[in-house]
């Protein structure tokens, strides 16, 4: 199904997760991060997260948004873990790296 | 003689392993961009990227020494990858040391040309209300000399700056005599459109090492349409100062700069030729200033953004080639960000850093005595925006300007280190905070990024950047060369 | 194509009132009179003996037999040993009845062996390491730096590892500042030690006005680098230890051996270099020696130089546009790309270096670093005359 008009404007799309298994802090990132295409409104219900698109760019929409956003979630799911398991040796690598700054003054 | 061990005998056991901080950027359904503190980049899959981040890779097999070249993993007990990204990260914030190299004097406001997106000039005669005077320029010069850089360089900005060509020259003794006593060395530089130049303001500045930026816009047609003046002939005037400053000087003491217009968008090929016919030694395809058309327009998130990468990207292919048939010919913009790709060095270019190089980076002084944080900071004032004017030279000190609440915010609400999406951006080593920009078009030091054509250029020029200097070997060689 | 013999056994020694003890002596023409008690009359002429002997000379040194009713005492070198002159520095083992060269005063490539022991075991490793007791070395090289002439423009400790015994090292160093201080000082060394921060402190305050570190990093990789060195955690420690060392604001240069192991990830090596050890004072890239380890483990290491070519040229072209000082030794021209030719130093010791007959009529051989000659010395598919 094809939307060729540019009168009506294209419909919203909607993607649910599971509220156990989706952190909503990754899901607020991604919504962050599609706002030049859609903006996304994030709600709760029945231990779903569901997220609403309505995209702003008629180039944008329907299955491919779809699938732009779920990619967009996946990443963040990803960056997620990555920043729990390295958050603290970046902290030290800053310390290590001012703490020598500090010396030289 | 004792026996040799094998290989196996020095690999780290996966349980030893550990994942260093890293960033990562999806540029398409399989393919990652993926970074470590310090700016070293490497392309993956996703399938790559996931068994990076599992720790599912194993000495041999390819990724574990990618992955480990790269700083994006480490074995539990070494330090050494630890201590090369706390060196490293040092070295690529160490211009915080030399805080503020850069110094604008606005000695005028009145110019004799009428482009019409320029926001800083006056059609006037009137020298009382627009010329900066000399107590203005005297206590210029002490707060600039404050700044704890070594080096300082002081540019005469305006309008036009050669209409109040005595100030210039009252300024360039003045300030050399006092930077001796602190110690200080000193470089000018004139931004000028040269329509004014005579022998009496090349004697002066062959005397006292003064460089010349101008503007060359493109091709005779495209540069006089973007800049008018009585009689049409800023090209000709451009042109012809060009070569007498070369002539007398030397050629390396004048560089040029182009506006970037709409109108520019579909010529780089006709812009670089001209720049080459002019002997100039390279070219900066800078971006679009959104200052003048965000302003009136509300517009911030156009097509612009994407058009100019076109423009870019043929640009620098273009120029590439040119290299490659044997003429030495950079892309500086190219360059500058090929120098934060490739070392840790700090660069000088206070439009590109976090915290942001405002202030910290340079300082504009008025010709009415106001400072401002940039010369951008300027442009918003003079269209009724004054965010960003920090103080003035009667009544502030280089302390106050650069303590004051707005600089501190300014510059604290825009790092990018801890800004949503660019603290996990895989390009943020490698990019800066622009709170003026983001000011002017989203009202928000910060911006969000997603919106702000900014970071689309950004990452599109990093990306294409990355992509010439792993995939295709000659114009990396040549690239490489630029930056060294 | 042999290496100059540097050591043997003589066959007459007589050290009548000399001692028995090992000791150090500088040769001298025996037109002069001794300097010092530790010089000895080089005789070269039969008239020499009777110069030396006028002169007041204790010992004398030559190739042939010494004459009846000489009463100098006399050591005679070995057959086929190397010629020597006017400065040089022998070490003489009366219990053994050996004699080894400690110093040549025409030499470029002077260098001091600080001990055979070594933490690492490089599988090409030229001196292979041995556990032994050998702290005496220091002590020799302390007695033989009293003779060494003091416009020697440079010296190189090696070993094993020399900072084996580091407290002693340090002192050697400051006694080589002391008593020769324009000579340059370079330490080939794994740079291990390092990583402790007494040992770099050390180092630095000998405050030595010539003196640099020559330290192998061979890959970016640590498991690579451990392999190579035999030693697990040594890539991590050589790290840390040069990062040390720059903290102190020491002369360091890396050094990556090249062979079957190294040059296929050259190319990421050397940008590893150039992104992360981008203050270091040198590179050099080399040509590997076949002897020692490197006989035994040929199967692992060799390669034709010819078949790194490639790799070599991404390298250097890595770290030289990073502004990074890159050299590559012990690599005969002819098998060099090109544009890697300019980039490599004539650099195979005098004593071990040799052509072979296609070098005849090459028009680059007197630029041209040669081949070792020691070991058993294989050669690429690639020796031609330019």
């Amino acid at each position: 199904m094809t939307m060729n008009s540019t009168q009506a404007s294209p419909p919203d799309i909607v993607v649910d997760f599971s509220a156990s298994t989706q952190s909503l802090g990754a899901l607020r990132e991604a919504a962050y991060r599609v706002i030049g295409q859609a903006a996304c409104h994030i709600d709760e219900a029945d231990g779903r997260y569901v997220c609403r698109l309505s995209p702003s760019q008629p180039r944008l929409h329907g299955e491919e948004l779809r699938s732009h956003f779920l990619n967009l979630v996946t990443d963040e799911n990803l960056r997620e873990k990555v920043s729990g398991e390295t958050d603290r040796l970046r902290d030290v690598i800053v310390a290590l790296a001012f703490g020598s700054l500090a010396q030289e003054q | 003689m004792a026996g040799f061990a094998s290989p196996d005998a020095f690999c780290p056991e996966t349980s030893a392993l550990q994942l260093l901080p890293i960033r990562f950027e999806r540029l398409d359904a399989d393919r990652f961009l993926v970074g470590n503190m310090v700016g070293d980049l490497a392309e993956m899959t996703a399938a790559e990227l996931d068994r990076l981040c599992t720790l599912d890779i194993a000495p041999g097999d390819g990724l574990y020494e990618r992955a480990f070249e790269k700083l994006f993993i480490g074995a539990v007990d070494e330090r050494a990858q630890q201590q090369l990204l706390a060196l490293r990260l040092r070295s690529r914030l160490s211009f915080l040391r030399a805080a503020t190299p850069l110094h604008l004097f606005v000695v005028t406001l009145r110019c004799e040309h009428t482009c019409p997106y320029c926001q800083v000039s006056r059609q006037s005669k009137d020298r009382v209300r627009y010329d900066m005077d000399q107590a203005t320029a005297s206590k210029a010069i002490d707060i600039a000399l404050c700044a704890p850089a070594p080096l300082i360089k002081i540019e005469f900005q305006g309008g036009e700056p050669l209409l109040n060509f005595d100030l210039i020259r009252w300024i360039v003794v003045t300030a050399k005599q006092r930077a001796v006593r602190r110690g200080k060395q000193l470089q000018f530089v004139i931004a000028t459109n040269l329509a004014l130049l005579t022998d009496e303001v090349l004697d002066f500045c062959a005397e006292h090492d003064v460089l010349f930026s101008t503007s060359l816009d493109g091709p005779r047609d495209l540069h006089n349409r973007n800049r008018p003046r009585r009689g049409q002939n800023s090209y000709e005037l451009a042109v012809a100062g060009i070569a007498r400053i070369k002539e007398r000087l030397g050629a390396d003491r004048v560089g040029a700069l182009m506006t970037t217009t709409e109108a520019s968008l579909g010529r780089v090929e006709e812009i670089v030729d001209e720049y080459l016919r002019q002997g100039l030694d390279g070219i900066f395809l800078r971006p679009l200033s959104p200052y003048g058309f965000a302003m009136t327009t509300k517009q911030f998130h156009k097509y612009c953004g994407q058009d100019w990468l076109r423009f870019w990207k043929q640009g620098l292919r273009y120029i590439l080639d040119i290299n490659k048939s044997g003429r030495r010919f950079p892309e500086f913009y190219s360059t500058l960000m090929l120098r934060r790709m490739l070392s840790d060095e700090p660069i000088g270019y206070v439009d590109l850093r976090s915290p942001a190089g405002i202030g910290l980076g340079a300082l504009v002084y008025n010709y009415d005595g106001t400072v401002y944080a940039s010369d951008e900071a300027r442009m918003l004032a003079e269209m009724g925006d004054r965010s960003f004017a920090l103080g003035n030279v009667d009544e502030h000190s280089y302390r106050d300007l650069v303590l004051s609440d707005t600089l501190v915010s300014a510059v604290a609400d825009s790092l990018t280190q801890t800004a949503p999406q660019c603290s996990s951006c895989v390009f943020e080593p490698h990019c800066g905070a622009d709170p003026v920009y983001h000011h002017a078009t989203q009202n928000d030091v910060l911006g969000i990024k997603p919106l702000s054509e900014f970071c689309l250029r950004q990452k599109g020029v990093l990306t294409h950047l990355f992509e010439l200097l792993e995939h295709s070997p000659e114009d990396a060689a040549i690239l490489r060369s630029w930056a060294s | 194509m042999k290496p100059l013999v540097l050591l043997g056994r003589s066959p007459e020694l007589e050290l009548t009132g000399l001692g028995t003890q090992r000791q150090c002596w500088r040769l001298q023409s025996p037109h002069s009179i001794p300097a010092s008690d530790r010089d000895a009359a080089l005789i070269a002429h039969h008239h020499d003996w009777e110069l030396a002997r006028a002169n007041g000379y204790q010992l004398a040194i030559g190739r042939d037999a010494r004459p009846d009713g000489i009463s100098l005492s006399y050591i005679r070198l070995p057959g086929g040993f190397a010629a020597l002159g006017d400065g040089d520095v022998v070490g003489v083992y009366p219990q053994s009845g050996r004699v080894r060269v400690l110093y040549r005063r025409s030499s470029r490539h002077n260098f001091f062996l600080v001990t055979e022991r070594c933490n690492n075991y490089c599988l090409m490793c030229s001196q292979p390491p041995r556990k032994v007791d050998d702290g005496w070395l220091i002590e020799e090289i302390a007695e033989a730096l009293a003779l060494v002439d003091p416009a020697t423009p440079a010296l190189t400790f090696t070993g094993g590892e020399p900072l084996t015994e580091w407290r002693r090292f340090v002192g050697l160093l400051e006694l080589t500042r002391d008593l020769l201080p324009d000579t340059a000082v370079h330490v080939l060394t794994n740079g291990r030690a390092f990583a402790a921060a007494e040992v770099a402190k050390a180092w630095a305050a000998v405050g030595h006005p010539k003196l640099s570190a020559g330290i192998p990093i061979y890959a970016a990789v640590d498991h690579m680098h451990d392999y190579v060195v035999q030693a697990k955690g040594a890539f991590d420690q050589t790290v840390l230890g040069v990062l040390r060392l720059k903290d102190h604001g020491q002369r360091v240069e890396i050094r990556v051996v090249l062979h079957a192991l190294t040059a296929a990830r050259l190319p990421e090596t050397c940008s590893w270099i150039a992104r992360n050890l981008p203050f270091v004072d040198h590179v050099a890239l080399m040509g590997m020696e076949h002897t020692g380890f490197a006989i035994a483990n040929d199967d692992l290491l060799w390669i034709d130089p010819l078949d790194y070519q490639q790799q070599l040229k991404a390298g250097i072209e890595v770290l030289a546009t990073a502004g990074i000082n890159v050299s590559v030794y012990n690599l005969p021209l002819c098998v060099l790309d090109p544009s890697v030719r300019p980039f490599a130093v004539q650099s195979i010791s005098d004593w071990k270096n040799a052509y072979v007959p296609e070098c005849d009529g090459c028009s680059a051989r007197g630029d041209c670093a040669g081949f070792f000659s020691t070991g058993r010395p294989k050669f690429s598919r690639g020796i031609a005359a330019i």
